[in-house]
C-alpha cells in the first residue's frame, strides 16, 4: 500500500467515525426490529421491514467495505475480483430461483396424495 | 531467495502479493457465505412449517455485534500503528482484538449450550411444547446410569421377552449395554434354538451354538462370520447360475429384446440347494426371565408387541409406560397446529380448542385463556392505533392485525408474566438481564411459572433438542455461526500469531510485517461484514 504515515493519521479520525457509525447502525437495526412504532407495512414481519433491515445491515457492511477494507480507494485488479464474486454468487442463487419457478409437473407428486 | 512483491507493489496490479491473494480468497469466500444465505432465503420461503421468528435471545448476539465491530476497528488501528512504526501501539491494539475474538467465542459457546439442553417436541396433533427435561430421581438423589451420569426422562421401557438380532447389522455397543442392563435386572438373554448350519459345501450341518447359550459380542460375531462367508458363497452359485440362464435365453431368442426375456428368466433353485450353505440372517434368543429394558428414543422405533433398533434387532415385549417428563415448560406453540387447521379449512381457535394438549393439561388450557384474553387486547390496541379500512366490496378491515406468532404461541415470557400476575416473585434487574442470557430464570419463577408434564409417549410426534435435528432454521443457524465461528478462531489464530512472533519480522522488515497484519486484518473484516448479515437475518427476522 502506498499510504503514507501522514495520510494513515489522518484517516484514524475516519476510521473512528466509521467506528461510532457502526455501532449506532447496529442499535438502529435492533430498533427497527423490535420497537413497535419503526414497524412498517404489515404489523409483524413482513417484506418491508426485511427490506429495512437488509438496507441498514448493507449500509453498515458498505461502511466496512469502503472504509475498513480500503476499497474506496483501491485498484481495479481488486474490484474485478471481488465483484465478480458477488456476480457469481447472483447467478447461482437465479439459477435456483429458476428451478423453483419453472417446475417439472408430475401429476402424482402433485395430487396431493 | 527473497519473495518477490511482498513489500513493492506489481507494475501490472499496482499492488502487492498478499493483497492479491488475499482478495482472491475473500471472493471466494463470498461465493461460500453467499451460497449459505441464498440457502436461507429458499429455505425460508419454502418452508412447509411456521418458520420461527425472532425466537432467539437477541442480547447475546447484539453484544457479540458490538464486540466484532470494535474489534473490527482496533485491527485497523494495530495496522496504523505498524504502519507508523509504533510497535507497542501495535501490540495494545492488536491484543484488544484478539481479546473481542474470545469474548465473542465465549458468548456464542453460552448461546449454543442453552440450545443443546433446551427440549422441543411436537405432539400428533402438531402442537409444539417447549421447556427443559427432568432427570430421573429416587427419593430426592438423582438417578446415575453405569457411566455416571444423570439420567433423563425421555427413555423407552420395554419388557422383553425376546431379542431377534440381525446377524449383518448388529450394533456391538448396545449388545454389551443390553448385557449390562439384563445383569442390572437379574435376567439372562439365552440362545432359543441350536443353531445348525451347512458351513461346507456336500458336508452336514455343524452346530454353531446349542441352545441356551448366553448372548455374547464373540457368539454374534461367530455366527456373522458364518453367515457372511455362506452368503458369498451362495451369491457367485446364484450369479454364475443366472449368468448361465441368460446365455441360454438370448441364444435360443436371438431377435427378442432383453426386457422383454425377463421375465422368463430365473434360476432353478431346486438344482441350486444342494450346493448352497445355510445363510442365517437372524437369530433370536430369549429372555429368561422377562424383564424391561430401557433404551433412548432415538434408537428405538417402539410400538406394541414388537418394536425395532436402528441396527434392526427386532425386541418381543409390551411397551411400558415410557412418558417424556418435562421438569419445567416454558413455552407452547399452535402456530403448526393452526397452519394445518387452516389449511383444511378449519376454524384455528376451535381446533386449538380440541387439540390434546389443552384437554389434557389444566396449566395450558389456563394459559391459552390468559394468552387470547393478551391477544384480544392487542387486537383491540392495533385497531385504535391504526384505524380500519373499507374496500370496494364494503368490508371493514383492521389496517393492524396480531400475526400468526402472536395469535398462536405462547412464549416464556408471556408465562413469566402470567405468573407474576398470579402472585409469583418479580426479578431483579441483575436477574432479568441474565435471562436474556441464560432463558428463563426457573429457580426464582417457580414451578407456578413453569410447570412440570408428564407427556405420554404415544403423544410424541417428533422431538429433539434446539439442534439442526428439530428444524431447517436451527439447521442453517448452527451451520452458519458455526462456520462464522470457525473463522473468527482461524483469523484470531492469525493477528494472535503476528501479536506474540511478530517482534522479529518487526525488526527485519516492518513494511512486510505491515502488509501481512493488513491483508489479516481484511480477513477479520470480512468476518465481520459476515457478522453484520448474520445478526439480523438469524436474530432478527
Amino acid at each position: 500500500m502506498a499510504d503514507s504515515p501522514e495520510a494513515i493519521k489522518k484517516s484514524v479520525r475516519t476510521y473512528l467515525f466509521v467506528g461510532g457509525l457502526l455501532f449506532l447502525g447496529t442499535i438502529l437495526t435492533v430498533a427497527v426490529a423490535t420497537v413497535p412504532a419503526f414497524d412498517i407495512g404489515v404489523h409483524g414481519f413482513d417484506k418491508w421491514d426485511c427490506i429495512l433491515g437488509l438496507a441498514i445491515a448493507s449500509t453498515k457492511a458498505a461502511l466496512v467495505a469502503y472504509i475498513f477494507m480500503h476499497l474506496n480507494h483501491e485498484k481495479k485488479a481488486v474490484y474485478w475480483l471481488f465483484g465478480s464474486s458477488f456476480i457469481a454468487v447472483f447467478f447461482l442463487a437465479a439459477l435456483t430461483a429458476l428451478a423453483m419457478w419453472d417446475r417439472i409437473y408430475d401429476a402424482y407428486f402433485y395430487s396431493g396424495r | 531467495m527473497e519473495i518477490p512483491y511482498i513489500v513493492t507493489p506489481r507494475k501490472d496490479t499496482g499492488l502487492h502479493n498478499s493483497k492479491i491473494a488475499i482478495w482472491l480468497f475473500l471472493a471466494s469466500e463470498v461465493m461460500l457465505f453467499g451460497g449459505f444465505f441464498s440457502a436461507y432465503v429458499f429455505l425460508r420461503l419454502g418452508a412447509d412449517y411456521p418458520w420461527p421468528e425472532r425466537t432467539l435471545p437477541v442480547l447475546p448476539g447484539l453484544i457479540n455485534t458490538f464486540v466484532l465491530i470494535g474489534s473490527s476497528v482496533t485491527v485497523v488501528f494495530a495496522w496504523a500503528a505498524l504502519k507508523m512504526r509504533q510497535w507497542r501501539k501495535f501490540q495494545i491494539y492488536m491484543g484488544i482484538t484478539v481479546f473481542c475474538a474470545v469474548i465473542f467465542m465465549v458468548l456464542k459457546g453460552l448461546e449454543y449450550k442453552g440450545k443443546f439442553s433446551h427440549q422441543a417436541v411436537r405432539l400428533q396433533d402438531f402442537t409444539v411444547m417447549e421447556g427443559h427435561l427432568a432427570y430421573e430421581k429416587d427419593g430426592g438423589e438423582y438417578v446415575l446410569d453405569h457411566n455416571g451420569n444423570k439420567v433423563e426422562e425421555n427413555l423407552i421401557y420395554v419388557d422383553a421377552s425376546k431379542f431377534t438380532f440381525s446377524t449383518v447389522r448388529f450394533h456391538k455397543s448396545w449388545i454389551e449395554e443390553l448385557l449390562t442392563q439384563a445383569e442390572h435386572k437379574k435376567t439372562r438373554i439365552l440362545l432359543s434354538e441350536d443353531l445348525v448350519a451347512v458351513t461346507d459345501e456336500g458336508k452336514g450341518g455343524v452346530t454353531l451354538a446349542k441352545a441356551g447359550e448366553t448372548l455374547s459380542v464373540d457368539l454374534l460375531e461367530r455366527i456373522q462370520k458364518a453367515h457372511l462367508a455362506a452368503r458369498s458363497h451362495n451369491s457367485a452359485y446364484r450369479t454364475a447360475a443366472l449368468r448361465q440362464e441368460w446365455k441360454t435365453a438370448k441364444a435360443n431368442n436371438p431377435d427378442k429384446k432383453d426386457w422383454q426375456l425377463t421375465a422368463s428368466v430365473g434360476i432353478d433353485t431346486a438344482a441350486l440347494a444342494p450346493k448352497l450353505l445355510t445363510e442365517i440372517s437372524a437369530v433370536a434368543f430369549q429372555v429368561d426371565p422377562p424383564a424391561p429394558f430401557v433404551f433412548k428414543p432415538r434408537d428405538i422405533k417402539e410400538a406394541e408387541g414388537q418394536s425395532r433398533l436402528r441396527d434392526d434387532t427386532v425386541i418381543d415385549g409390551k411397551l411400558l409406560d415410557s412418558p417424556m417428563v418435562f421438569h419445567h415448560v416454558d413455552a407452547i406453540d399452535f402456530q403448526h397446529l393452526v397452519m394445518r387447521a387452516v389449511k383444511k379449512g378449519v376454524d384455528p381457535i376451535l381446533a386449538i380448542e380440541e387439540s390434546w394438549l389443552i384437554n389434557n393439561s389444566p396449566f395450558a388450557k389456563e394459559a391459552w385463556e390468559w394468552h387470547q384474553k393478551k391477544v384480544a387486547a392487542l387486537e383491540a390496541k392495533l385497531l385504535e392505533d391504526y384505524g380500519t379500512t373499507t374496500d370496494e366490496n364494503g368490508v371493514v378491515k383492521a389496517n393492524r392485525e396480531p400475526t400468526a406468532k402472536e395469535r398462536y404461541r405462547i412464549g416464556w415470557k408471556e408465562l413469566a408474566k402470567k405468573a407474576e400476575a398470579e402472585g409469583q416473585p418479580k426479578l431483579s434487574t441483575f436477574e432479568s438481564l441474565s435471562e436474556e442470557f441464560r432463558g428463563p430464570n426457573y429457580k426464582v419463577r417457580g414451578d407456578a411459572a413453569f410447570p412440570e408434564f408428564s407427556l405420554p409417549r404415544e403423544q410424541v410426534k417428533f422431538a429433539a433438542k434446539f439442534t439442526p435435528a428439530w428444524n431447517t432454521y436451527y439447521a442453517l443457524y448452527f451451520t452458519m455461526t458455526g462456520l462464522h465461528g470457525l473463522h473468527v478462531i482461524g483469523g484470531a489464530l492469525v493477528l494472535a500469531y503476528y501479536l506474540f512472533f511478530g517482534k522479529k519480522m518487526y525488526l527485519e522488515n516492518p513494511e512486510w510485517l505491515a502488509n501481512r497484519v493488513e491483508v489479516a486484518g481484511l480477513f477479520w473484516h470480512f468476518v465481520d461484514l459476515v457478522w453484520i448479515f448474520v445478526f439480523p437475518i438469524f436474530y432478527l427476522m
